[in-house]
């Protein structure tokens, strides 16, 4: 079912331009800075630091491999491809993969990446499925550390400047091993809230905004450019401290009236969902319940009770989610009182981090701080218990929203932009 | 307590009641006048309160009406805007409160609570008073808890949806007010909350016996409220209902502070404290100085008493003013002369009784004697002629020479009260002469009287002559004997009392008139036939030499008791035993 779905569904982080047909036509251009702006703060382009701020995690994880390449890489369909190794294969004994490294591929000091023997030995016994998908993931990306401290990697951007959670300055790799980049440079400002990002693009301090998904619409009947991902975010209720008990759990999640959310809130963004990944990545989220029954949530609350609510109020994404679950939580009995400290209840936004399941959830336990999910026959088992250990309440899918300037062109990964009339800039 | 405290004490009472009453006196008009004043003030203050109300309630009209015709609620109406335009619309209209409902009241857009879109409106008011009322007091739920707002609600989009807007009733409302000091304003909303220009009031609660009897009279009433321990943060409350359609919806409350009334009244209080402790003592001293002039005189008037009361009636009281106190010590002085004279002339008649007495006594006792005198020399006369003048001689002889014998005996005794000596004092014991004297005459008079006596048990020795003593007592156990003739119980009783020894010689006689009593000791005055008078004066005399006292009681046939109290001890009288009284 998996694969049907992968097969069926675009990639997480293949990002859709919706420009106009015309311009994707228009020969690409070398050169100019593209300027972008973005809510979260990363404190590291590390991959082999995790982040525990969702936004960050899914910023990384998006903007990680045009700075730091994999062996591996998983195309729009989620199946493994070559990439810095060229082919692999087992060992006489059958105990370990040999990856066949890259030729001429050089570091962002210029130096060449080259691994001792020109091979990478991989000593795992497991299936080559699992050992590819996880050889794809940040986690296991080429990262060589120079002298001074400073990360190098392969991939078409190299770090030129770096101010933790504030901004980040990439500058074209000219001897990246796929051909230069288009853009010179990229600069990013983090931390910025919409409301500043939105300031920030109508007086032209920017290129590229993000932009909440109930407002994707809107600028569509503007006529502004946009573009969207697929869903790639969570909306989920989590617990922390295991202070409430399953029914309130239950009752809470059977009380939280999720069409009126998605058709007047989100503006019918993204998808409604019980299930921690979005159905284009599984193609079973829809097993995962999500309708209401305000009459069993009541059954399940024999008394009223009232619970700390946590939740970013800064984010015009999650503020009013929050209030209308508050809402409609007070109509089983649960009293959800806003809490700017710790909280019974939070409303949080989790991000897919990558085109695989089992990679996403692995990011998903790291952030929701529970155990890994057991080898399971099938993802759907392993979201399953995931879900029960952890009680997470799913909420909703939504799609990540882009704001861009006119100059913009062929939005998607950082490689593969260009900026028209981009040597002017 | 002396006449002079009394005076004291008047005066200081008097002058404290007086300031006392004066100052409760101010005390009560003072508050009657605060009172007067505070109620005028805040009978103006909840007018300009219901005013205000009332300029707040057609200015919330205005803004709702323009927010229900306003494009944006025509977008939102019509579906075209998003689910929280109504906060924009809220903010352009300045309303704190914005509903866009459908006719059935279900949300479209809230501006105060986005996230109740789809829900119904809950504003506690029923839905036929959506288009008959006008501004109106609701309270509307909002994510932090219900409030009171002033609401009015208006059709909008062509009857296709209604627009209820508020604006909070805010501590602003009543801070506008501008009240004076020491005034507030205060608005009461069900169920329970009470706000001021400041905020929300703590310990609203006290105001509930007002609010409960605005609630059941429908109408103003008055009350105050203390709202901690301590006096001075009482406060006066006018409280005016606010009602629509016959529900009570609120409560406006002017209140005044008493802490300046009670300040005031605290000062007139401490005021009058020192003017009255300041008159005490002025009164204390006034009242000292009075007395002093008052009772000065009075004193020296009663020491004069005093001493006219021990026998000088020589005192005299010196005259020091002419008041009415002056003429006392004149109308004193005057009575002692007078006294003094009357005694003067007392004694001089007293003396010429005496004398008559005497003439009279010693003429009937030597009248006696002389009478058989005469007749037995008359027969001596007669007698020397006849043959039995031997024998006439005789027996002449012999009565003549008793009868001078006789006259002897009445002159001797005469001349034995005349010169009554001076007791030789020796340590005599009581009884014992008791004993002695009731032995000698208990052998005369064995067979009629019966002798009883009651000695005292313990030490009945004091100084004393013997001799005279035994006389004294002899003389009236005599006297008690004569009383019985016909016989009857005699008693004599020692014992000891005051410091000395009593005795009493009690008979069982016929007794003494009240007359009889008082001249019982005056010399020569007897009850009986053949007595000199001078018995019960020799003892008086006796008793008086001893510094004793003696005196006598008596009923209508029941007998007659002597009393005499004699001293134990002489020694003080010493130097005027000689000096007979």
């Amino acid at each position: 079912m998996r694969r049907t779905a992968l097969r069926s569904i675009a990639a997480a982080n293949a990002v859709l331009a919706l420009a106009a047909g015309l311009e994707a036509a228009r020969r690409p251009r070398y050169g100019g800075e593209l300027r972008v702006e973005v809510r979260a703060a990363i404190t590291s382009l590390d991959p082999a630091v995790v982040p525990e701020d969702p936004a960050a995690l899914g910023a990384q994880r998006q903007w990680m491999p045009s700075v730091f390449e994999t062996l591996v890489s998983l195309d729009d369909h989620g199946r493994p491809q070559p990439w810095l190794a060229t082919s692999w294969t087992h060992d006489t004994t059958r105990k370990a993969w040999i990856f066949q490294a890259r030729k001429n591929v050089k570091l962002h000091d210029g130096s060449t990446w080259s691994p001792p023997g020109g091979a990478i030995a991989v000593p795992d016994d497991r299936p080559i499925e699992q050992i590819l998908r996880e050889l794809a993931g940040a986690r296991s990306a080429v990262v060589v550390k120079a002298e001074d401290g400073s990360l190098l990697g392969t991939g078409p951007f190299r770090i030129a400047r770096w101010e933790a959670g504030k901004l980040a300055m990439l500058a074209a790799h000219d001897q990246y091993w796929g051909g230069r980049p288009f853009l010179d440079s990229i600069r990013i400002q983090m931390g910025r809230s919409l409301t500043d990002q939105a300031s920030d693009f109508q007086i032209g301090k920017t290129d590229a905004v993000e932009i909440a998904a109930r407002d994707l619409r809107a600028p569509k009947q503007r006529g502004t450019a946009m573009a969207s991902s697929q869903p790639t975010e969570m909306v989920a209720l989590t617990f922390d401290g295991g202070r409430v008990t399953a029914p309130t759990r239950q009752a809470l999640a059977l009380s939280i009236d999720r069409t009126a959310i998605f058709n007047v809130l989100l503006q019918k963004q993204g998808e409604i969902s019980g299930a921690l990944l979005p159905r284009w990545l599984t193609g079973y989220s829809f097993l995962f319940p999500a309708e209401r029954d305000l009459v069993k949530a009541k059954q399940l609350v024999p008394a009223p009770q009232a619970l700390t609510f946590g939740y970013d109020r800064q984010d015009a994404v999650i503020r009013p989610i929050a209030e209308r679950i508050a809402v409609n939580a007070s109509e089983s009995g649960i009293t959800l009182r806003p809490s700017a400290g710790g909280a019974d209840v939070r409303l949080v936004r989790l991000p897919v981090t990558a085109s695989d399941p089992w990679l996403a959830l692995q990011d998903l336990t790291a952030l929701l701080k529970v155990a890994p999910p057991a080898p399971a026959a099938n993802s759907y088992e392993a979201e399953k218990a995931l879900i029960d250990s952890s009680g997470v309440i799913p909420l909703f899918h939504l799609p990540r929203g882009w704001m861009l300037s006119s100059k913009v062109r062929n939005w998607s990964r950082f490689e593969e932009v260009w900026l028209d009339g981009g040597a002017a800039q | 307590m002396t006449f002079r405290t009394k005076l004291l004490l008047i005066s200081s009472f008097t002058v404290a009641g007086a300031v006392a009453l004066v100052t409760g006196a101010v005390s009560i008009s003072t508050r009657r006048a605060f009172d007067t004043i505070d109620r005028e003030r805040r009978q103006a203050l909840l007018v300009q309160f219901r005013d205000e109300l009332a300029a707040r309630s057609v200015e919330v009209a205005r803004r709702v009406e323009l927010a229900a015709s306003s494009p944006g609620v025509q977008q939102i109406v019509a579906g075209a805007a998003e689910y929280d335009r109504a906060q924009t619309e809220a903010a352009t209209a300045d309303l704190d409160f914005l509903d866009v409902v459908e006719p059935n009241l279900t949300i479209i857009s809230s501006a105060h609570w986005p996230a109740r879109f789809g829900y119904q409106n809950d504003w506690q008011i029923a839905p036929n008073d959506w288009y008959t009322s006008d501004v109106f007091l609701a309270r509307i739920p909002t994510p932090e808890g219900s409030v009171m707002a002033l609401t009015a609600v208006r059709p909008a989009a062509g009857g296709k949806a209604l627009v209820a807007g508020g604006r909070r009733l805010s501590p602003e409302l009543l801070k506008s007010l501008g009240v004076a000091p020491g005034m507030r304003a205060l608005l009461w909303l069900p169920p329970g909350e009470v706000i001021d220009a400041e905020g929300s009031v703590t310990d609203a609660q006290k105001l509930a016996p007002l609010i409960q009897e605005v609630r059941s009279t429908n109408g103003e009433a008055t009350g105050s409220v203390q709202w901690t321990s301590d006096r001075r943060s009482s406060e006066a409350f006018l409280a005016l209902p606010i009602t629509r359609a016959g529900t009570l919806t609120g409560v406006l409350l002017a209140g005044t502070s008493l802490s300046t009334q009670l300040g005031l009244e605290r000062s007139i209080l401490r005021t009058g404290i020192v003017v009255g402790a300041s008159g005490i003592v002025i009164g204390v001293l006034l009242g000292w100085w009075t007395t002093e002039r008052i009772t000065r005189p009075v004193e020296r008037l009663a020491a004069g008493a005093r001493a006219v009361a021990g026998g000088d009636l020589s005192a005299r009281v010196e005259v020091l003013s002419r008041d009415e106190i002056g003429e006392l010590a004149q109308a004193f002085n005057r009575m002692t002369e007078q006294l003094l004279e009357q005694r003067e002339r007392a004694i001089q008649a007293e003396r010429v009784a005496a004398w008559r007495e005497l003439a009279r006594r010693l003429a009937h006792e030597l009248k006696n004697p002389l009478f058989p005198l005469q007749i037995t020399i008359e027969n001596l006369q007669r007698a020397r002629e006849s043959s039995e003048f031997e024998e006439v001689f005789r027996e002449s002889t012999a009565t003549l020479l008793a009868e001078l014998g006789n006259l002897k005996t009445i002159i001797g005794r005469f001349s034995d009260f005349a010169k009554m000596p001076a007791p030789q004092f020796e340590t005599v014991d009581v009884n014992e002469i008791v004993r002695g004297v009731m032995k000698l005459n208990i052998q005369v008079e064995r067979s009629k009287v019966k002798p009883v006596l009651d000695l005292a048990s313990g030490d009945a020795r004091i100084q004393a002559d013997p001799d005279q003593l035994r006389r004294a007592l002899g003389n009236l156990v005599l006297n008690a004997l004569d009383a019985m003739p016909d016989g009857g119980t005699l008693l004599i009783r020692t014992g000891l009392h005051d410091g000395g020894v009593r005795l009493e010689i009690s008979d069982s006689g016929q007794g003494l008139t009240e007359e009889e009593c008082q001249r019982l000791f005056t010399p020569y005055y007897t009850t009986k036939q053949h007595g000199t008078g001078l018995g019960l004066a020799i003892v008086q005399s006796v008793v008086s030499d001893h510094r004793g006292k003696i005196s006598v009681s008596s009923a209508a046939g029941r007998g007659t008791t002597f009393t005499i109290d004699l001293p134990v001890s002489q020694v003080d009288s010493a130097a005027t035993a000689g000096e007979p009284a």
